[in-house]
């Protein structure tokens, strides 16, 4: 063979060399390679019979790859002993080649080449030229080995972007207070899903009672699952319930794994979502029904303010002052002065038991009644009475009325009073005493009996004076809790302050409160209404 | 809640078109692969999945689809995915299937897409 001509005969084997790496490189999976490794063999020796086979370890069998169809060849292939990479011998006759390799995963790869023609004996040239192709589909098994870690690693690495992008979008869906579904039922599916569990469920139990079982999928029995290393968990306690989430069976392309670390804190975080999650619905609800009460509160304030009366009539030879102070925006205080059709003047002052909007649409049936009743000048005992059967019906078990009503004749003075279980009136006569007004019954809407009721007859001369008034002013406290009647009792307040218009008695009255209670926070509604006679001296 | 995994398909022109229903996990996806890969052994090189009726799907559910993506992708076939929930859409964003294959609003959409590309 002249140099040119070998020259020319080896630069084509490496071109063929060359294509035939080209056309494994492209294999994906190992049936792949070995499909294109047929063929590129084949291209070589069209005439051969081909065996390919596959053996992950030497304790394994072989795996047929490409089966001519002849049996019994893989008893043929032995692996090399120790170190030995690889085998390429003739069998004899030298109508077979047989050859081992050892890839790079210490997995071996063998192949048969038999002659269809048995006339036809291989030379040592094919084998080296076979040995050639072998080493070819090693490099070629080790760019796929490569190729797959490649692609596993960018796998795995966008699966780690998936579960920390998920984490947040459910903390945000879970956190959504109008979502149809619960975030607990959210949660669990989404911890499956990024932790590859191919079950789970959510308990929810109250003491040792079963409130609520999710599954996930739906209907899976539990008793399938394979318990032990292949389940997670974690719990909560909210509201006396405790939620339990629960994974099973880890999976892989292989098969059920162990779960990992990581999946056990995507679970940890996924329930703790949840339950902040719950504890903000609990927090949202609270503030709605706070909102929608304090929205109550102003209806009926907003009715309240419209009952107390914005100014007390002009009596003639009288001066009259009264004033309400709320503890809370809707108190349970009344108090008025009503001109009534025979001439006289009812003075009236009444306290519910309790605060707030049902205390308020208590007093509110309390001034509706008396304003009707007023109107009938029926005498005062019996108005009482019919008061007190209203208010009983109108109100529930623990809710009732102080009151005292003083019917005024205002030009000679004469009062009638009645006190409904309410705090005695002051009467303060010309000669520096004071007159207690208590006669009366028991408080309206305390009992549905026909009780009697009492009325007192007193008459108030000219620079006399009648306070009126609620436990709100007695019972004010201090920072050290002392009552105001106790320290400085009501009494000596009404003997001391004697101004010439009731307007300063009741401006004097609240400040000396004010001035008792200090810090204190005002925690009963004070009102008090004052009426003074004039005389010589006022 | 999602139901226990099922697979349906019919054949539209030459284009395969499969509708799940329930968790796209290690057995979704494998009946979806098996499915895939009795028609694409007789020459089927378009596939449409309609994911309507599938919430949750996992990273095992997801190699799968990407094999398929791969085995198209070697003949210059397509795979569309329509009828995405929202977080099933962002998910396979992330795992970068919408590289590869494409997504539409409806099945209809998709094999009008198809069309046009053939």
């Amino acid at each position: 063979m002249s140099q040119d001509n070998l020259v020319n005969r080896l630069s084509g084997q490496i071109e063929s060399l060359q294509e035939a790496f080209r056309k494994l490189s492209k294999a994906a999976t190992l049936k792949d390679l070995a499909g294109q490794f047929v063929g590129v063999v084949r291209s070589m020796f069209p005439a051969a019979d081909i065996d390919l086979m596959y053996r992950a370890t030497p304790a394994e069998h072989w795996e047929k790859l490409f089966n001519s169809g002849t049996p019994g060849l893989e008893d043929l292939l032995t692996i090399p002993a120790g170190g030995v990479p690889s085998s390429c011998t003739l069998d004899t006759p030298s109508t077979r080649i047989l050859a081992v390799q050892r890839l790079v995963d210490k997995s071996f790869i063998g192949l048969v080449l038999s002659r269809m023609d048995e006339r036809t004996e291989y030379s040592d040239s094919d084998v080296v030229s076979l040995r050639l192709f072998i080493h070819l589909f090693e490099n070629a098994y080790q760019k796929m080995l490569s190729q797959r870690t490649e692609k596993g690693l960018i796998f795995s690495l966008n699966h780690r972007v998936l579960q920390l992008n998920s984490l947040i979008d459910t903390g945000i869906e879970v956190a959504k207070l109008d979502q149809d579904s619960s975030p607990q039922r959210l949660a669990l599916e989404r911890a499956a899903s990024l932790t590859n569990a191919s079950k789970g469920l959510v308990r929810i139990r109250s003491g040792e009672r079963l409130k609520e079982e999710i599954l996930f999928p739906t209907g899976f029995s539990v008793q399938s699952t394979s318990g032990g290393e292949n389940r997670i968990a974690t719990s909560f306690s909210f509201a006396d319930d405790t939620y339990t989430f629960e994974l099973f069976d880890k999976e892989s392309r292989s098969g059920i794994i162990p779960f990992e670390d990581t999946d056990q804190l995507l679970l940890d975080a996924l329930a703790r979502q949840v339950h902040a999650s719950l504890e903000n619905r609990y927090l949202h609800q609270q503030a709605l029904e706070k909102q929608k009460i304090e929205q109550d509160i102003a209806v009926a304030a907003s009715i309240q303010q419209r009952i107390l009366p914005t100014s007390l009539p002009s009596i003639n030879g009288y001066d009259i002052a009264g004033i309400n102070i709320p503890s809370k925006s809707v108190g349970g205080d009344y108090y008025d002065c009503i001109l009534l059709p025979d001439g006289k003047y009812a003075l009236i002052v009444a306290d519910v038991a309790g605060k707030g909007v049902p205390a308020a649409l208590l007093v509110s049936s309390l001034h509706a009644y008396l304003s009707a009743y007023l109107e009938s000048t029926i005498p005062l005992d019996q108005l009482v009475r019919r008061l007190n059967t209203v208010i009983y019906n109108a109100s529930t078990d623990d809710k009732f009325i102080t009151s005292f009503i003083a019917l005024l004749s205002p030009e000679t003075g004469e009062i009638e009073t009645i006190s409904a279980g309410h705090n005695p009136a002051y009467l303060l006569r010309k000669d520096n005493t004071i007159q207690e007004l208590n006669t009366g019954g028991v408080a309206l809407g305390m009992l549905d009996i026909d009780f009697p009721y009492q009325t007192e007859q007193v008459t108030i001369e000219p620079g006399e004076r009648l306070l009126l008034y609620t436990d709100g002013v007695t019972e004010a406290t201090n920072e050290q809790n002392q009552l105001y009647d106790a320290d400085v009792p009501l009494q000596q307040f009404v003997l001391r302050t004697k101004p010439e218009r009731a307007e300063l008695f009741i401006q004097s009255l609240i400040s000396d409160i004010k001035r008792f209670t200090g810090n204190a926070p005002q925690n009963d509604d004070i009102t008090a209404l004052y009426l003074l006679r004039r005389g010589r001296d006022v | 809640m999602e139901q226990p995994f099922t697979l349906t398909s019919e054949m539209r022109e030459d284009c395969l078109v499969m509708a799940t229903s329930g968790y796209v996990n290690n057995v979704g996806g494998e009946t979806i692969a098996k499915e895939f890969g009795r028609h694409f052994e007789n020459g089927t090189k378009h596939v449409v999945l309609n994911l309507a009726q599938s919430k949750v799907v996992n990273s095992i559910g997801m190699s799968f689809l990407i094999e398929i993506i791969e085995q198209l992708q070697d003949v210059e076939g397509k795979l569309i995915f329509t009828n995405l929930d929202p977080a099933v859409e962002k998910m396979l964003s992330i795992m970068g299937l919408f590289k590869f294959a494409g997504k539409e609003q409806t099945v209809e959409d998709a094999l009008k897409s198809l069309t046009q590309q053939t």
